[in-house]
């Protein structure tokens, strides 16, 4: 279980403004929001990649900001990572990439073979063919191959709690729906509790059990997919209901008039 | 003024805080054996064996240069073994250590600190972080402890260079022998001024990837802002390394 409790961050701006909310193990949660209020930041604070300004966050009854450097390490190793850009080592192969995910010293502890057989088994699990990306370069992959390579490292390790950065920004929709189905699968086979941040509003609610709505570095609504597809707040409707939000936004605009006078003349 | 003064004076003592405990965990993960030999000799190689040929090129002209103006200046008023001397003793002393750390500072430095400064704008040291790695074990303590035996090797085969082609300067340009070359450069020598040029070798070879290191880790805000990183690492290292030169004559030589 992840507990926040009263996160505040300023840097030149606030961008967390005492937020507080808990995660059950197990549980799936979406992360939705306007840019820059503090998405990304809170998953950074989750496993202390950013320290807070105030408040703490708790996992499984640990606390991250008061923890030794050795307690926070385990904490870690409890975590996967996926970053909004994959953030995998340029002068790393694929498979040193994804063998860097299993605890320090693997392969003395585990065997080379074991290594191998894990990289090949969390590579696999995100539909990718070891036999092709195994010995690429990250500058030799696509986009969406380079965020497979990113989750499966982020999997190798067989995390408690798998925290995603964006995993779908920046691909097209039908890689972008792969990788959902991904998060889905993996939380499903492996009960590993989920933050996903994410500006595809669709997906995010199709693959959790959660909502939370960031606004201002405050929690502006936390719930089922269902109670935001229903909420009566208009942030809340604009996020659900991208169509009208749109429609709202071009109001007024002469290109929308256009469009609007071309629609109704092609009407019989 | 007073406040631009006091902002000069928080930037270097937090500069110098940084630096203090940066070296200071790399020698804990030295002592603790969390260093990885493949990696340190991998920097070894990449700092010591890559630098080399511009260290050699460096070291010649800087001997030749020497020897030339020397020369000039000698013939005529002063014995032209003394030439020997000076050219022996301005690389060592001087001329050695100080134009191997610039080119080292150009060469390996500002690599450094843009590799550094890229991997922290896209990710890669929280993606460490993340994985329960310190980068400081990972990434910094290799090249830092790296950097003084590479130095040390530089320096000492500059030296040993630089003086050569002194040596066959003066014999093309004023006609001085081998054997007199030799026998002025004997005269003054002090075994001393060996270890002193490797000494600051060895000050250089620290400074060096400690600097770039941590202008590196310090870099925020993408391709632009590892730019400045670099440009001020750079800047950072030439003064620092200068100003440890200065400090060296009234510390060891008086």
């Amino acid at each position: 279980m992840i507990e926040y409790h009263q996160v505040y961050k300023t840097f030149d701006v606030p961008v967390l403004a005492g937020v507080s909310f808990r995660v059950e193990s197990g549980e799936t949660l979406a992360v939705v929001g306007p840019s820059g209020t503090g998405k990304s930041v809170l998953l950074k604070t989750t496993i202390g990649l950013i320290v807070p300004d105030r408040g703490d966050v708790i996992i499984d009854g640990q606390s991250v900001f008061s923890a030794t450097p050795d307690e926070l390490q385990a904490i870690r190793r409890k975590a996967g990572y996926v970053f909004q850009n994959a953030a995998l080592f340029d002068s790393m192969n694929v498979f040193e990439n994804v063998a860097y995910g299993l605890p320090e010293n693997a392969t003395k502890t585990l065997g080379r073979r074991e290594v191998v057989r894990r990289v090949v088994r969390a590579l696999e699990d995100v539909n990718l063919d070891p036999a092709i990306v195994l010995n690429k370069l990250p500058a030799e992959l696509s986009g969406g191959m380079r965020k497979r390579v990113g989750l499966a490292r982020a999997i190798v390790g067989e995390p408690q709690i798998l925290l995603y950065d964006e995993p779908v920004t920046g691909l097209d929709p039908v890689n972008a729906a792969a990788v959902d189905r991904l998060i889905c699968d993996i939380a499903d086979r492996t009960h590993v509790t989920s933050i996903v941040v994410t500006h595809d509003i669709e997906g995010g609610l199709s693959i959790s059990d959660r909502v939370a709505l960031l606004e201002g570095g405050k929690l502006r609504f936390l719930g089922t997919p269902d109670e935001f597809r229903r909420s009566k707040d208009p942030l809340v409707r604009a996020f659900a209901d991208r169509k009208a939000a749109v429609e709202a936004a071009m109001a007024g605009s002469a290109r929308a008039g256009r469009l609007a006078e071309d629609k109704s003349a092609a009407l019989p | 003024m007073v406040r631009a003064i006091g902002g000069v004076g928080v930037t270097i003592a937090r500069h110098a805080g940084g630096m203090g405990l940066l070296a200071s965990r790399t020698m804990a993960a030295l002592f603790t054996g969390q260093v990885s030999l493949r990696e340190f000799l991998y920097q070894l190689y990449a700092m010591g064996v890559q630098s080399l040929p511009l260290v050699l090129v460096t070291a010649i002209l800087s001997g030749v240069v020497t020897s030339q103006q020397g020369g000039y200046q000698f013939t005529g008023s002063i014995p032209l073994y003394v030439l020997g001397s000076v050219v022996t003793s301005s690389v060592v002393l001087e001329l050695g250590p100080v134009l191997t750390a610039v080119v080292v500072i150009g060469r390996v430095g500002a690599r450094i600190t843009a590799e550094l400064g890229t991997m922290q704008v896209s990710e890669q040291i929280d993606a460490l972080y993340s994985l329960g790695r310190d980068p400081v074990k990972v990434l910094a303590a290799p090249r830092i402890l790296a950097g003084m035996p590479a130095m040390v090797l530089l320096v000492g085969i500059a030296n040993l260079v630089g003086v050569l082609a002194g040596m066959m300067a003066a014999r093309l340009t004023v006609g001085l022998g081998h054997a007199t070359f030799l026998y002025g450069a004997r005269l003054f020598w002090h075994s001393y001024d060996f270890f002193y040029s490797e000494m600051k070798a060895w000050c250089f070879g620290f400074i060096i990837p400690l600097i770039s290191v941590h202008m590196g880790l310090l870099t925020r805000g993408g391709a632009e802002g590892v730019g400045r990183s670099t440009t001020g690492s750079v800047v950072f290292m030439i003064i620092a390394v200068l100003v440890a030169d200065a400090l060296f004559p009234p510390l060891f030589l008086n």
